[in-house]
């Protein structure tokens, strides 16, 4: 039997409170699942309360941008992400490194350069070194996405959403953000594009849904142009289980948030409320479509 | 008093704008140095005073880098003229068109197929490093395939050649002073002009206001707004003489709402009006908190997309500031050939790549020579001069360029061509200039004959920025 289609339902729920009422806001919004790379998006819905008409577009990295804009007086914004994705099959390929000649023309070239949240610096350099030596194949990524868990602690509060590789390698302790951050850091020393990708890990093969994981993982692209995914949290290939749900790429963090906002009046924001569901679907299911309101579970927007 | 030096005779020697090497007029300036040297040192003293008085009347003001306690200064004025010849003029608006239009196909290119980058004309690491490459611009398509429609570039003579020192395409300014140093110079000293036969300046309002027009979603009822920084902004004089001589609302940031990808403006009723093209003299990075930097306040959110659907048309476009990276100028020169398949008619002054290990060693080795200046900075801000540093000082700045390659541009040191200038007390005097003309973009380049001589504050002082206490002088091209 070949390898089983996965597809899930998924929530993702959004709550900002300001602290008096605002008069207008303006929020991009980048909760459309990727539907590219053999993800494929069955089902989609984004909701606002206060009501607005989100429109949508592409942006640079193929992610789709929703903007809301909220022209009413309003206190509470909550963003409402649903919908059905059959997960890519798990990858066999294993890529090959560039010549470092070809990628200096190439686009590619993008992800293999500092972007503000991973910037190349001696530290990271120097941890490479130690952790690889001079050895550049994809084995080598692959000891490094196996090694980071280990020499890192997965502490949740550790860090936060606007915390640097430094404050990782300085405190010893992060959360996925922050452990994708480094590798990124580390696999492009090598001279490899490595992206950020944002998503959701599916519920574990015994169990059929999974509260709460907003995730965050890397992929790196061969010379072929390929993207392969890797876990520096689980310590392995991303795509091992068919269970990363991918929903933005980009160069960091800051290229993928899901969302970004701005408001106009005399009120303070505090950090978003996010819950979000996953839950495995049947044949069945996919068809009765979806049905039931996300649970409740308040978490940082942070990716962990 | 006692001087420890003589500042000057550090400097390296200098072309003269005004003198052959023997003394003797150039030709542009026989007619003008007949009449002021001789020297009726209180008539020129008399002069300055009279211009002075006239800028100070009108409030022409540089000045207030962004500090509210900053003055705006009454912009420096000297009445003695820079005057080129019409010969010296035809190559400088072949070179500058040339270099103009090449700048904009850069900039498209980064914003679309990237084939310069594919070819390695311009090193895609720059490119992709630059914080003036916008990515969501890529993919965009503004009106007329324009980019760049008004290019400030600066232009210096080294030796007998001029050269270009910078380029400035994402919100030159300076237009205005070079308009109302012309229209000082026809109120105060209207017999020159005519004796001289001067080429005019005055359309260039009329110039840019067609370009604007003609960029509109709706060219038959365009309405324009400038966009300003505010008051503290350095050039918000410009900004308020443009806008009156466009015919266009200056609007700030918060004056501006978008509803639907649609622009509109508060007007006097409290009311909101459709804005069809904003002339924009805020910076791209700024214009857009929503998409760009969140924390200016200088922008409207969503202007950016509403641009994109070409609901709006801005200018100079987003993302021009891509080419005028002071990284990306030592490219130029490759630009003009790989886009236009031409020679360069004005070339650059030596600039090394920092980034290249064999062009940073070649710099450190000779420190002396070399001016550097951070990528990211204008207005002659955090410039050092090799020349100038202590041991400290080069040890300091060779472990800047090593450690961030990317943050710097490393040129070989130029001294500005000096012009006669009236000193204090009415005596005559070389200070270095520097020339800023201005290049409007449509199917044709147009370049105002002229643009912006800018003088530096003292004889001593080798940079001419007006930040750095420049002034300016009127700049003539002569008709024949």
């Amino acid at each position: 039997m070949g390898p089983q289609q996965l597809t899930f339902a998924i929530s993702h729920r959004t709550v900002l409170h300001y602290s008096a009422t605002v008069h207008a806001s303006y929020n991009e919004v980048r909760m459309y699942p990727r539907h590219r790379g053999g993800q494929r998006v069955l089902a989609f819905a984004l909701t606002s309360a206060p009501a607005a008409a989100p429109r949508s577009r592409v942006d640079f990295y193929g992610n789709v941008v929703h903007r809301v804009d909220v022209a009413a007086p309003h206190q509470l914004l909550e963003l409402t992400m649903q919908s059905v994705v059959a997960a890519a099959s798990p990858q066999r390929h294993v890529p090959e490194a560039w010549s470092q000649r070809t990628l200096q023309r190439d686009p590619n070239l993008e992800f293999a350069q500092s972007s503000p949240r991973v910037p190349l610096e001696k530290a990271t350099a120097e941890l490479l070194h130690a952790w690889v030596g001079s050895d550049r194949s994809f084995d080598a990524l692959g000891e490094l996405a196996r090694r980071i868990p280990t020499e890192f602690r997965y502490v949740t509060g550790a860090t936060t959403v606007d915390s640097s590789i430094g404050d990782l390698l300085d405190g010893g302790a992060g959360v996925c953000q922050d452990f994708t951050h480094l590798f990124c850091a580390l696999a492009r020393h090598a001279g490899w594009p490595a992206r950020y990708v944002s998503g959701y890990l599916g519920p574990k093969p015994e169990e059929d849904e999974v509260v709460g994981e907003s995730h965050a993982w890397a992929e790196v692209c061969g010379s072929d142009g390929r993207w392969v995914g890797l876990d520096p949290t689980q310590g392995g290939l991303a795509d091992a289980d068919g269970a990363h749900i991918r929903l933005a790429v980009g160069r960091d963090y800051g290229d993928v948030a899901p969302h970004r906002g701005l408001y106009f009046g005399g009120a303070s924001g505090s950090p978003p409320e996010v819950s979000v569901r996953v839950a495995r679907m049947s044949a069945q299911d996919v068809i009765a479509a979806h049905r039931g309101g996300p649970m409740e579970r308040q978490q940082q927007q942070q990716q962990q | 008093m006692v001087q420890a030096f003589d500042a000057r005779a550090l400097l390296p020697p200098a072309a003269d704008e005004c003198l052959h090497p023997d003394g003797s007029p150039r030709e542009p300036y026989s007619t003008l140095l007949a009449n002021v040297a001789g020297g009726d040192a209180a008539r020129l003293a008399e002069l300055q005073r009279i211009a002075g008085a006239w800028f100070a009347e009108r409030g022409i003001t540089f000045g207030g880098s962004g500090e509210a306690e900053d003055q705006a200064a009454i912009f420096p004025f000297d009445p003695l003229p820079r005057i080129l010849s019409a010969g010296e003029w035809t190559h400088l608006e072949r070179g500058l068109a040339q270099r103009a239009v090449a700048l904009d196909h850069f900039v498209a290119d980064c914003y679309g197929a990237q084939r310069a980058l594919r070819n390695g004309v311009v090193p895609a690491s720059l490119v992709y490093s630059s914080t003036g490459y916008l990515r969501d611009v890529v993919g965009a398509a503004p009106p007329r395939s324009t980019w760049c429609h008004v290019c400030g570039i600066d232009v210096v003579r080294i030796g007998g050649d001029f050269a270009v020192l910078e380029d400035n395409v994402r919100v030159p300014s300076g237009v205005a002073y070079a308009l109302m140093s012309r229209a000082a110079m026809a109120d105060i000293v209207p017999e020159w002009l005519d004796a001289a036969g001067v080429r005019s300046i005055s359309e260039y309002p009329r110039r840019l206001l067609n370009i604007l027009q003609r960029i509109a979603p709706r060219p038959w009822q365009a309405d324009i707004a400038v966009l300003t920084p505010g008051p503290f902004n350095a050039a918000y004089y410009e900004h308020g003489l443009l806008a009156r001589g466009l015919g266009a609302a200056l609007v700030e940031g918060r004056d501006l709402w978008v509803h639907d990808d649609q622009v509109y403006r508060r007007g006097e009723d409290g009311g909101f009006i459709h804005v069809d093209v904003v002339y924009s003299r805020v910076n791209s990075e700024w214009i857009d908190p929503l998409v760009f930097r969140s924390e200016s306040v200088l922008g409207s959110p969503g202007i950016i997309e509403a641009w994109r659907r070409g609901n709006v048309a801005l200018a100079n476009a987003p993302g021009t500031g891509v080419a005028d990276d002071k990284a990306i100028y030592p490219y130029v020169p490759a630009m003009i050939r790989y886009y236009l398949g031409e020679d360069p008619v004005l070339g650059n002054v030596a600039t090394y790549d920092l980034t290249d290990d064999t062009q940073r060693r070649h710099v450190l080795a000779g420190i002396d020579r070399i001016v550097f200046k951070p990528v990211d900075a204008s207005g002659g801000y955090g410039i050092h001069f090799g020349r100038l540093m202590s041991r400290l000082e080069r040890d300091d700045m060779a472990a800047q360029v090593t450690a961030r390659p990317r943050d710097w541009l490393a040129q070989e040191e130029v001294v500005l061509s000096r012009a006669v200038c009236v000193g204090a007390g009415g005596g005559l005097e070389a200070r270095c200039v520097d020339l800023r003309p201005f290049v409007l973009l449509d199917e044709q380049p147009w370049i105002a004959p002229g643009g912006l001589t800018r003088v530096a504050g003292s004889p001593e002082t080798l940079v001419v920025n007006s930040s750095q206490g420049g002034g300016s002088k009127d700049t003539w091209v002569l008709s024949s």
